[in-house]
């Protein structure tokens, strides 16, 4: 008879069971996947090695330089240094776009998007902070919305800014200006280290689609920045969430005016990351998963949608009360795009669209 | 070939019920253990500040931080009392009403082997699995037995049967025998895999997984129950749920708990030796078997139990629509990864007079998986949609009409328009009627 083999199967099993269902690691990457996949392994190296990092360098770079013009600005401070400075920002402002959307590993970590971009800034609590010289920036959420280009924007951009760099608390506002460069320097310079680090090898064989996969993550972002664009960076200061009373000053980059642009650079670096740059991106996979029709439909989206935003008149703060009409129509695509990624393109990908990992049937 | 055992007041071996006890036992303690231990219980039951109820159980809410992991504690407590066969009863009757409590909080947790677990519970109550092999026996607390009345075998083995069969039928559905759907979407995520991963890519293997799945569920269970191709039939419950927790892990504990559960379809003189591998048995036992001193009763209510299984997983014939799009009958039918449905639902707030209108930020009520399983349920949706109504009446909207639009793809058909978004969805009752709101899924 065969009973001692079978017990010993199901003896077998139910450990094994057991020792899986105990082991498996909580929405990290998995460290050793098996396997292989050229197609995904190509585009997965594509993201890293052509955009991802590329995208961290030349934020890196872009903040160096920022950081020399706005201390040119601070040593000597004026509507015409300050002018000077502002193409530094602005170039600085929309790099950060191209990273803004890959929120995800070593930025996630480090908290890298909240603690860099969370607008509106807290304007008072910044204040209180100059005023006091107590204020501290690696506290997650109560130190969110006083650093980062948010508070750049209000500290250099704000009306009267200039003026007060030439007042009585003028060394402590100074002071203040270069941490938040130094800030923002440690936080993208340790995010590139880590992706020139392990990480990328990580993300590169990570191959399955579940939660915590590089796949899983991308998706996800592009769903998770449609809903930025939806709600904090057009729809709420559009009045959304609040019986369209607008809050223009709400808006990213509110200060600078730099809103229009920050927003449709948001909008093209993401078109980048579906379509892959010059290489595979999610739009190649979701060819060879045989749906070229999808592609090409979220593709053709992202154009709608750019050229949406790009019909809004400028100054963008302004547009949401005097073009209600332009600005409706871009919220309108963006939500229809945003549709799109989190139905068709996650159920074709397999992904799921929760960070949370959980058994599911 | 199942109806037969019912019948019958001719005793068994009581050895399948111990084994299908101590198994039972012990997966639930390994199952409650990785659920405290992934931070489920938080995430799930701590962290929400609203949960989809079920109807009729409304006043079923979560207990707090503490009081939560107090439960689930008992809840393993109890799994290792039932698996030592140590108070049998109480440990049972709490389990069975602590984990049916934790699953009724959320809707959104649904799962069918949570269900069958509950159902499993409900039936264990009832047995006599501690009259053998149990510290309750050892203690002298109750008078061991080594035969029991036939139809307490049979009741598990109709429980599994309905699992396997209702799945089984289930499938034979359009998608996915002709277009092999969901398979064809899900098999190229599982490329990573070694050795098979590279045909996943390939159609014929979606095919090959849809029809061999489907045949597996409507038939294995003759299988089972035929004493000559038993052995077989179990090496291929080994081989099909060691494929399915290899290629949808996140599954969880569904296939463990079908591979142990088979076993009751062994036979008593199997399972004798089965436990004969076990320490410290008694051998000599009293022969009379055991009786239900409420013979009559526990038969009347076993009929009752059987009809009931048997009309709600097919109560979906009563409703109009296509059954995965309007999901009314989905639940408690044994549909297991049968389809790839996604939704994304925008919800707007206007006041009486439909001048005022608010959008709603759905990550502002809603966790991440809460808001992806609403997202193409309508009764999770219309409950939702009450929900936010209620949050604005709260801030001072008075008479808040709620519209929804949502989109949902299902089994890779295009996305469209799910829900009427003309309708005022505070104004719509939860009832058991066909929902006028929700819009056909070939129309549009």
């Amino acid at each position: 008879m065969k009973f001692p083999r079978i017990t010993l199967a199901v003896a077998t099993i139910l450990t094994g069971a057991v020792f899986y269902a105990c082991t498996e690691n909580k929405g990290t990457t998995d460290p050793a996947p098996s396997g292989n996949d050229a197609f995904k392994t190509g585009m997965l190296t594509n993201y890293a090695g052509n955009l991802i990092i590329p995208a961290y360098a030349d934020l890196s770079a872009k903040l160096t330089t920022l950081e020399t013009q706005v201390n040119g600005f601070l040593d000597n401070p004026s509507a015409t240094t300050l002018d000077a400075a502002k193409p530094a920002y602005k170039a600085a402002y929309l790099s950060y776009q191209a990273t803004s959307a890959v929120y995800f590993g070593p930025a996630s970590a480090l908290l890298l998007n909240n603690y860099i971009n969370t607008f509106p800034p807290a304007t008072s609590q910044i204040e209180r902070g100059i005023a006091s010289g107590n204020y501290r920036f690696d506290q997650p959420v109560v130190s969110d919305s006083i650093q980062g280009f948010p508070a750049l924007d209000y500290l250099l951009f704000a009306p009267n800014a200039v003026g007060k760099f030439s007042g009585t608390d003028s060394p402590a506002r100074k002071k203040y200006v270069r941490d938040v460069m130094a800030r923002m320097k440690t936080l993208v310079s340790n995010t590139a280290a880590q992706w020139n680090g392990p990480y990328r090898a990580s993300f590169e064989t990570s191959l399955k689609t579940d939660v915590g996969s590089s796949i899983a993550f991308l998706v996800n972002q592009f769903a998770y920045e449609l809903d930025a664009m939806k709600g904090p960076r057009i729809g709420w200061p559009f009045g959304k969430r609040s019986n369209n009373i607008v809050f223009a000053d709400k808006c990213e980059g509110y200060y600078s005016g730099l809103t229009k642009e920050l927003a449709v650079a948001n909008l093209t670096n993401l078109k980048n990351y579906y379509v892959g740059g010059s290489g595979n991106g999610i739009a190649d996979y979701l060819v060879l998963l045989k749906k070229e029709a999808l592609a090409n439909q979220v593709s053709a989206q992202f154009d709608v949608a750019i050229s949406a935003l790009n019909a809004i008149p400028q100054p963008m703060s302004e547009s949401f009360a005097k073009n209600p009409a332009q600005v409706e129509e871009a919220y309108r695509q963006v939500q229809k795009l945003l549709t799109l990624i989190k139905t068709d393109v996650a159920s074709a990908t397999s992904v799921q669209i929760t960070y949370m990992d959980n058994d599911g049937d | 070939m199942v109806i037969k055992e019912f019948g019958s007041n001719r005793s068994v071996s009581i050895a399948p019920l111990v084994t299908f006890r101590i198994t039972f036992g012990l997966l639930m303690l390994g199952s409650l253990i990785r659920f405290w231990w992934r931070g489920w219980i938080t995430a799930l039951y701590v962290t929400p500040p609203f949960h989809f109820t079920y109807w009729g159980f409304e006043w079923v809410q979560p207990l707090g931080d503490t009081g939560m992991y107090l439960l689930v504690f008992v809840l393993i407590s109890c799994a290792l009392l039932v698996t030592l066969g140590l108070f049998y009863r109480p440990a049972i009757v709490i389990f069975f009403l602590g984990f049916t409590y934790v699953e009724l909080i959320d809707v959104t947790t649904y799962l069918n082997h949570y269900y069958f677990i509950s159902l499993v519970a409900f039936l264990l109550v009832w047995l006599p699995a501690n009259r053998y092999y149990s510290l309750d026996a050892y203690f002298g607390f109750i008078k061991p037995r080594l035969r029991v009345p036939r139809w307490t075998i049979g009741i598990l083995r109709f429980q599994m049967a309905l699992v396997y069969v209702f799945a089984g039928l289930a499938k034979l559905n359009a998608d996915w025998l002709l277009r092999a759907e969901p398979m064809k979407t899900w098999l190229p995520s599982k490329s990573h895999l070694p050795i098979v991963g590279s045909f996943m890519y390939d159609d014929w293997v979606a095919y090959l997984f849809s029809w061999f799945g489907a045949g597996y569920d409507l038939f294995i269970v003759f299988f089972l129950l035929n004493r000559k191709t038993r052995p077989t039939a179990y090496g291929f419950v080994l081989l099909f749920h060691a494929a399915t927790a290899l290629f949808f892990p996140a599954i969880g504990m569904f296939p463990y708990v079908m591979i142990a559960s088979s076993l009751i379809f062994f036979s008593g003189e199997f399972h004798q030796k089965l436990l004969s591998f076990l320490p410290f048995r008694q051998v000599a036992l009293p022969a009379e078997p055991y009786q239900f001193w409420y013979r009559n009763v526990a038969a009347g209510l076993v009929v009752v139990y059987v009809c009931v299984q048997l009309l709600v997983p097919i109560r979906y014939l009563l409703y109009p629509g296509k059954l995965f799009w309007t999901e009314q009958g989905y639940r408690f039918s044994w549909r297991v990864m049968l389809m790839e449905k996604a939704g994304a639902a925008y919800f707007t707030v206007k006041d009486q007079t439909g001048k005022k209108s608010w959008t709603v930020d759905n990550g502002q009520y809603l966790t991440p998986l809460q808001e992806k399983m609403m997202s193409s349920q309508p009764d999770l949706i219309l409950k939702y949609a009450h929900y936010v109504a209620d949050q604005f009446k709260a801030k001072g909207v008075a008479g808040p009409k709620v519209y929804a639009e949502v989109y949902v793809t299902l089994n890779g058909e295009p996305s469209r328009l799910f829900v009427d978004s003309t309708v005022n969805l505070a104004a719509k009752k939860l009832s058991w009627r066909p929902y006028d709101w929700v819009l056909p899924f070939d129309t549009n």
